[in-house]
């Protein structure tokens, strides 16, 4: 039993690698933009299938088809993600209300895109070699598990290093700690903005990749990963870096400890059990500051 | 503000001819017509949760991409309390409205978040509620559903569960729900609610409980959206957790009130009747699998040209064409 619940901590600890990479995402646009991308999920979920196109069509059964896919998920993520920038920069009253609505459509646009381009069968990756059992100590993992937490947490340190020290990483903070006073510092907030999407877009690239790597896919999962991601911002609290990926981290070993100990079918209950604790005993999140409450 | 107040009761002359013919031009014109007529029910349930939720946006400022939930519930609910105890359809139709407001108050939580953090929660919440229907297998039949759900009885010798008697019980509902939202919205709570919508903080400073206000809205739009989700099983007779709480429950509800302008009364209903027959007739024809690519094209569309419905962009087109 023990080893079992090791093991659980164990797979949950590398899930929580690529639902850190989405949570970011959906915290680094609400940051500059104040808007919650509510097709943030299908961003991922497109990246996803882009890498099941590319293995199915290169037809490389043992190999590394899902790797491969990753520049070209980079390429149509990020243009789908500046394109739901163009859209959501256009409205001009109600923004709040009106672009919870706005990309909820847009959500709804790519789940039928996915369903008509790719089907409603459930998919997951053929490539042997990436399914390969891993062993490290007493944990075991597929192969892709592993790989694809040291490309989020790799991922993750880029991040850390371009908000700290680049001039648009810092642009990107300054937008979302106060929006007129960066621009009277010279930073043009549009571009900013657009800025965080496609570092969005990059993000839901890689994390879509890995979970077609790891996991199953089906074109309704987008709306999940949307509420993961918020999940996980509720639990971090608003910003940090590290802050998401303990977030992140827990969520996955949540779902994991609740799939081996009690039924699969109860998976998402865990996260939102853990999502009503924090929301009444730590309504600022685990390792935020007071920002959010009404 | 005295026009404000005398626009809920107002008896003008479109709306008694909107309800004539829907109590007598509709069945005599379409009554034999079982495709037409069953299109014409379901886009009343549409337009019912569609008013529901745009009481919540309109009122309680408070976008909920969770009424599959209510109307989900609702429907369990009422088919439960009917199957299982024997309880009369006409009575179980109002306590599927108890049952999601029920649910509403689990969600109470969720009203400490603001904005877009309220959204998601209860988007999050109508997961829960689609699993625990699933899971809960002993009393909800799990994932095989309920069947065998009564439809409505017979009642001074009209026969209520024909497509007829849905039809006028779902056109009932509606215009009563309508009247009651019409009535808040006139009251002095309205009023309070219309300032919150400006300024919550300001609000607060003149003595309106914001939060108990807000908390009573979203009882009023669950119980709308409950009744309707067991109007709907008791129609169709059968449940499966997939189907109660399914996604589409928001998304046709959503664009028809953002299609017919979601601070109207009567948009939302007109939105449903709309799309709904749109989404039926035409775009399901032309494509099959995912016709509702196309709602989320006119939402996304709605959004970026005309915010608050198409009776104001009509306007706009018709004053500068004329």
């Amino acid at each position: 039993m023990t080893e079992l619940i090791l093991q659980a901590l164990y797979s949950g600890l590398l899930q929580g690698g690529s639902y850190a990479l989405i949570a970011l995402g959906l915290a680094l646009v609400f940051g500059t933009m104040k808007v919650i991308n509510l097709a943030h999920g299908e961003l991922v979920l497109l990246a996803a299938y882009v890498a099941y196109a590319v293995e199915s069509g290169l037809g490389l059964g043992s190999g590394f088809g899902p790797i491969f896919a990753i520049p070209i998920a980079l390429v149509v993520v990020c243009i789908a993600a500046v394109s739901v920038y163009f859209v959501v920069s256009r409205i001009k009253i109600d923004r709040e209300i009106n672009s919870l609505i706005l990309t909820y459509g847009i959500g709804v646009i790519l789940t039928n895109l996915i369903l008509l381009v790719w089907h409603a069968d459930v998919r997951s990756t053929n490539s042997t070699w990436l399914q390969e059992a891993f062993v490290v100590g007493p944990f075991y993992s597929m192969r892709s598990e592993l790989i694809f937490f040291g490309v989020s947490v790799a991922l993750m340190g880029a991040l850390w290093w371009w908000l700290a020290r680049s001039w648009y990483g810092r642009a990107v903070r300054a937008v979302s700690s106060n929006r007129d006073a960066a621009e009277l510092m010279g930073i043009d907030p549009g571009r900013t903005e657009l800025v965080s999407f496609i570092v969005a877009g990059v993000l839901a690239a890689f994390a879509g990749v890995a979970l077609f790597s790891y996991g199953v896919i089906q074109p309704a999962y987008g709306g999940a990963l949307t509420v993961k991601a918020f999940i996980i911002t509720v639990l971090a609290g608003v910003g940090s870096i590290p802050g998401v990926l303990l977030g992140a981290v827990l969520l996955g070993v949540a779902e994991a400890l609740t799939v081996t100990l009690a039924s699969s079918a109860l998976q998402e209950l865990a996260g939102m059990t853990l999502f009503l604790l924090v929301l009444f005993v730590m309504p600022n999140g685990l390792f935020g500051a007071a920002r959010r409450r009404g | 503000m005295s026009g404000a107040i005398n626009a809920g009761i107002k008896i003008n002359k479109t709306l008694v001819a909107l309800i004539v013919a829907g109590y007598a031009v509709v069945p005599f014109a379409l009554g034999a017509n079982n495709y037409i007529m069953s299109m014409i029910v379901a886009a009343l349930v549409i337009g019912g949760v569609a008013l529901s939720w745009a009481l919540l946006g309109n009122l309680g400022g408070m976008v909920s991409f969770g009424h599959s939930a209510f109307f989900g519930v609702g429907a369990y609910v009422s088919a439960l309390v009917t199957v299982k105890l024997g309880v009369p359809v006409l009575l179980a139709l109002p306590l599927g409205g108890v049952g999601a407001v029920l649910a509403s108050i689990v969600m109470m939580p969720v009203l400490r978040l603001r904005g877009p953090y309220f959204a998601l929660a209860i988007l999050a919440y109508a997961h829960i509620f689609r699993i625990l229907a699933t899971e809960w297998s002993s009393v909800t039949g799990g994932s095989g559903g309920v069947s065998g759900i009564p439809g409505f009885p017979t009642v001074f010798g009209f026969d209520f569960g024909t497509k007829m008697g849905a039809y006028l019980i779902a056109l009932t509902l509606v215009l009563v729900f309508a009247f009651a939202y019409a009535r808040i919205r006139a009251s002095y709570y309205g009023i309070a609610l219309r300032a919150m919508h400006d300024s919550e903080d300001a609000t607060r400073v003149v003595g309106v409980n914001s939060t108990v206000l807000k908390a009573a809205m979203l009882m009023v739009s669950a119980f709308m959206a409950g009744v309707f989700g067991a109007l709907n099983a008791h129609y169709i007779n059968f449940l499966e957790p997939d189907y109660a709480f399914n996604a589409l429950w928001v998304t046709l509800p959503v664009v028809a009130a953002i299609f017919g302008g979601y601070r109207t009364i009567s948009g939302p209903v007109i939105g449903a009747l709309v799309v709904y027959m749109a989404d039926q007739l035409v775009f399901k024809a032309l494509m099959p699998t995912g016709h509702q690519l196309v709602l989320g094209v006119l939402l996304v569309m709605m959004i970026v040209f005309s915010p608050s419905g198409l009776m104001p962009l009509l306007k706009k087109w018709t004053a500068r064409h004329a």
